[in-house]
């Protein structure tokens, strides 16, 4: 039988539980820390618009390098993750603790799907001759979208982990909804940083004719 | 309010929340749909970022506000997390500001 959560927990200053405030604080600073990264991948696209030279010394765009399918695909992936995680804390406030692992595994398996497209589109740029070090583009790329790959792979782990935890009897209650509900606000937050890395970085890229900034061979989709 | 009438209230909230969720998710797929669709039309290109902006600003306060619960918790985590955002878009707007000429000499950088 399920049980629900207590909503009674140690009065605070505040009157929010400490773990969350804490959670959102770090998210306002995590929030500064990706706004630097996406600014800077931005600025620089701008001051260097034009693509990267190969190993053989081709000179190669930018816009055709992008796969949208696979990106739109794991957006979407991420999307329908961060749906399962709100269920997942909602059976949570529900003391539905089955309800909540099979959730929270479906959230884990996104995730891993999300991390595996990454993987791929890293090693088809490698492939294709896009390094960390051989142009502008490539250093901000990778640091962008590795930090916030970097994230994903954190709140999986983190995911595992209260998904065993939850075995052993002391996930229950209100600190246990708490617990699953900060890890929930990580796994949403990782989420919209996506959805603006989506605009920002993929989207742009096949806007106008030859791209939007202006730079690439005219896009045969 | 006895404490079984507060366990039935937060049942039945949930519940509410659950179709919520469901019914934003469905929202979130099908923006994303429109954005990928956005990009190849023949429209003018400041018209369509703006709404590809516009569009990424709406999942953006989406999942904050409903999946995030910002808006059945306290005000001010919204605005912890606001103040956050708005140091990171004012970076981004004076940044974009410093550098905003086509070309910069390179010879600094070298």
């Amino acid at each position: 039988m399920s049980q629900v959560a207590e909503s009674s927990h140690a009065p605070t200053s505040t009157g929010i539980d400490h773990k969350k405030l804490i959670m959102w604080l770090f998210l306002a600073s995590d929030c500064m820390f990706f706004g630097t990264l996406i600014s800077t991948h931005l600025l620089y696209r701008k001051l260097y618009p034009t693509g990267f030279t190969d190993a053989e010394g081709h000179q190669r765009f930018i816009q055709n390098l992008f796969n949208i399918e696979l990106t739109s695909f794991s957006t979407f992936i991420l999307l329908m993750s961060s749906f399962l995680m709100a269920l997942a804390v909602s059976a949570m406030h529900k003391g539905q603790i089955k309800s909540f692992r099979r959730n929270v595994l479906g959230v884990i398996f996104f995730g891993l799907i999300f991390l595996g497209c990454q993987v791929y589109e890293f090693t088809h740029f490698l492939h294709q001759g896009l390094t960390i070090q051989n142009s502008v583009f490539g250093s901000t790329f990778y640091v962008l979208t590795g930090t916030h790959g970097t994230h994903v792979a954190i709140g999986i782990l983190w995911l595992i982990l209260l998904y065993f935890y939850s075995f052993t009897g002391k996930l229950v209650g209100h600190m246990g909804a708490l617990d699953v509900e900060v890890a929930g606000l990580y796994w949403h937050f990782v989420d919209i940083v996506w959805i603006i890395i989506f605009t920002a970085v993929y989207l742009v890229e096949y806007l106008g004719p030859t791209g939007f900034w202006g730079t690439g061979l005219p896009l045969t989709k | 309010m006895s404490h079984a009438a507060t366990d039935h209230n937060l049942v039945t909230e949930e519940i509410r929340r659950y179709h919520h969720f469901i019914t934003l998710a469905l929202w979130l797929a099908a923006i994303t749909g429109v954005e990928i669709v956005l990009i190849f039309l023949p429209v003018s290109l400041s018209i369509i970022l703006t709404v590809l902006c516009v569009l990424s600003a709406i999942k953006f306060f989406a999942v904050i506000l409903w999946f995030m619960h910002l808006i059945y918790d306290h005000r001010l985590l919204f605005w912890i997390f606001i103040a956050g955002m708005g140091l990171a878009f004012a970076t981004f707007t004076a940044l974009l500001s410093l550098f905003a000429v086509d070309r910069i000499d390179t010879k600094w950088f070298s």
